[in-house]
């Protein structure tokens, strides 16, 4: 099977000259005095049809350049990018640009879905839709300087996604709108993968990537540090954030969060964590667990009838990881209380911990798991004396013979 | 292939002609966008600049030009130097920006840079084309509409292409060096004097003559004033003249174009 999107031995190298005089000089001249800089160097991979791959890796790992180029921004220095057909690239790198703010937002549509290859007569037969997933009925005939940044925003990326493409490539852009608006932009572009189209995604959120990506690329100063399916890449490059967190800081003091929930939703917000509890501990500080039975409670309020899904982190103070577990994975539902909150509980029987400091994250997510609402990231710390008296993390399930 | 990377330019600019064409047609609406008269403001400057010298120099004072020009009336003269003139200015100071304003647009869609000079020469073009129709029915009776005025097209369309190849030039360098648009805006803003816009190139004297060909705009305004004001043939010098800045500006553009191509959106 033909690869819908191949890259090879992909490398950007950017000219730096000291001053944009030399930048002249050498434009007019033809002689090179500039500094070399890699910004992506001998990258490759290769994807097939409805296959989704993860960008991953630090700031200037030259992420965003590598979607330039695929996107076709940007020239290439050295390498091929081949895309198979003549599919269809839509590349969300910034939402908006292209926008004249005097003309209404409709008027913008034609002009800007031009930009983007999408031809008059497409705009003008998919208007209707483009304006509604946007939930811009009232304002579409208003000009654009008179809308809000989420506004426009909701427009621009109505319009990129209006038609479907074949090669579908974003940067970041899931960090747009309100929560509403960013769950269906999630949905959407969780459509066009079923439906067969080939993603490249940026994101830094580790959460979207192991959603939707079902490989991995780790770029590290602009080389491919590990390229493979997403679990495994993740992995690599989590152990590699928490060597360099400690490496720069000693561990970070745990700001002391408020255990008194937020009760009533702020204005825009869909959904939100309102308290979060970890039983039994004692009133030390930090306080000791009580046995060996851990329980957490999240409890989170939500707008209408929709069932969030939780999400409990488990990981060593200062630490790594140990576990996270979502009601989503395991087939369990959260409970709905009388004054319409939801709550869920989770249960560790017999903590296979080793003695040590420990810290629990609390996520809130949409009704299939796939957009989070709401986190409280390293809310609670408490103590554990294990019964174990030797040296580890875990006691993992063992027999001898 | 001789001038491979300005050919490329040029296919590219072909296969997007119907997006250089909604892009003039939205750059000339935002121009007068919110504005009541509309569209009117776009030819009400140049119209009132061509009737207030027809006004003060032909009907006002009379004033008269000497023996070498071709034609007496001193409005007619500068009326048909003038508009090819504010047109030009108008064509290379807008193109010469045209990158450096592009830049957010360029950075996030995959579109020819090309687009943007051409943008700005198109929309002159607009705006002054239909001045010079207007220029042909006033003075093309003079001589009553002799037959060399069937090279009008011709002309004009050398020096938009002269225009167009000087516009992306402007802008390529430009956006290496922002210190360009001053530059540039300073010559704009005397190459007028350097110009046989105002006074007949008879009227220079002979050893500063020759700095008229230095301005790209020197011989397509002697063609105009030849078939506009003339009804002759534009001398053999003029179709040099604009053949030598049409193919030194191509040269200059292609090695540009190949030596900017990969970082030239990085530059923006």
């Amino acid at each position: 099977m033909s690869h819908a999107l191949s890259v090879t031995g992909l490398g950007k190298l950017y000219k730096l000259y000291d001053t944009p005089r030399a930048r002249l000089k050498a434009l007019l001249t033809g002689r090179e005095t500039h500094r070399p800089h890699w910004a992506l160097a001998d990258v490759s991979f290769a994807l097939k049809r409805g296959q989704c791959l993860g960008v991953i890796g630090d700031n200037g790992a030259g992420k965003s350049t590598l979607l330039k180029l695929v996107a076709g921004t940007l020239q290439p220095t050295t390498g091929d990018i081949v895309r198979g057909g003549d599919g269809r690239v839509t590349a969300i790198l910034e939402l908006g640009a292209g926008f004249h703010p005097d003309f209404t937002g409709r008027e913008n549509l034609r002009f800007a879905g031009a930009l983007i290859g999408v031809s008059e007569q497409e705009v003008a037969r998919l208007e209707a839709s483009i304006i509604a997933f946007a939930e811009l009925e009232q304002a579409i005939d208003r000009p654009v300087k008179t809308y809000s940044s989420g506004m426009t925003v909701r427009l621009a990326f109505s319009l990129a996604t209006a038609v479907e493409p074949d090669i579908l490539i974003i940067d970041e852009a899931l960090a747009v709108g309100d929560q509403h608006f960013q769950k269906k932009c999630v949905e959407r572009i969780d459509l066009f993968r079923r439906a067969g189209c080939t993603i490249l995604f940026c994101s830094h959120s580790q959460y979207h990537v192991r959603q939707l990506c079902d490989s991995a690329l780790w770029l590290d100063g602009g080389r491919a540090r590990l390229l493979g399916p997403t679990e495994l890449v993740l992995a690599g490059y989590e152990a590699h954030v928490r060597m360099l967190d400690t490496q720069r800081s000693a561990p970070s003091e745990v700001v002391a969060r408020s255990a008194e929930g937020r009760a009533i939703l702020e204005p825009g917000r869909r959904a939100a964590i309102t308290a979060m509890t970890v039983a039994p501990l004692d009133d030390g500080d930090p306080p000791r667990l009580q046995g060996a039975d851990l329980t957490v409670r999240v409890t989170a309020s939500v707008v209408g009838d929709e069932r969030p899904n939780f999400g409990v982190m488990l990981e060593q103070a200062g630490g790594v990881g140990i576990t996270v577990v979502a009601t989503h994975v395991d087939g369990a539902v959260a409970t709905r209380q009388p004054d319409g909150t939801w709550i869920a509980t989770v249960t560790f029987p017999d903590l296979p911990l080793h003695s040590g400091e420990y810290l629990v994250s609390a996520y809130l997510g949409d009704s299939l798991g796939m957009v989070i609402y709401d986190e409280w990231l390293q809310h609670a710390r408490f103590v554990y004396a294990s019964p174990a008296r030797l040296p580890g993390l875990v006691s993992l399930k063992h027999h001898w013979s | 292939m001789i001038l491979p990377a300005l050919q490329a330019e040029f296919e590219a600019l072909w296969r997007a002609r119907g997006l250089l064409a909604m892009m003039a047609r939205r750059e000339l609406a935002a121009r007068h966008a919110g504005s009541v008269l509309g569209v009117f403001w776009l030819y009400a400057q140049p119209l009132l600049t061509i009737a207030a010298y027809y006004l003060v120099f032909d009907v006002v004072f009379k004033m008269r030009l000497g023996e070498n020009a071709p034609t007496r009336a001193v409005g007619a003269y500068l009326i048909v130097g003038m508009v090819p003139w504010i047109a030009f200015c108008e064509a290379t100071s807008r193109g010469m920006a045209s990158l450096l304003e592009a830049g957010a647009l360029l950075q996030k869609n995959p579109l020819p840079p090309a687009l943007f000079p051409a943008r700005a020469v198109l929309t002159a073009a607009v705006i002054y084309l239909p001045l010079s129709l207007v220029l042909v029915a006033a003075y093309a009776p003079l001589h009553g509409f002799s037959p060399p005025l069937l090279l009008l097209p011709l002309l004009m369309a050398a020096m938009l292409v002269i225009w167009f190849l000087l516009a992306y030039t402007l802008a390529i360098l430009a956006a290496a060096l922002r210190d360009v648009v001053q530059i540039v805006a300073f010559l704009l803003a005397i190459g007028v004097f350097f110009s046989p816009v105002l006074f007949p190139p008879a009227m220079f004297p002979s050893v500063l003559a020759w700095m008229l060909w230095l301005n790209p705009i020197t011989p397509g305004v002697l063609g105009l004033q030849s078939l506009l004001l003339a009804g002759k043939v534009p001398g053999a010098e003029i179709w040099l003249g604009l053949a030598a800045w049409a193919v030194l500006l191509a040269l200059l553009l292609d090695r540009l174009v190949a030596r900017s191509r990969e970082q030239l959106v990085d530059w923006l």
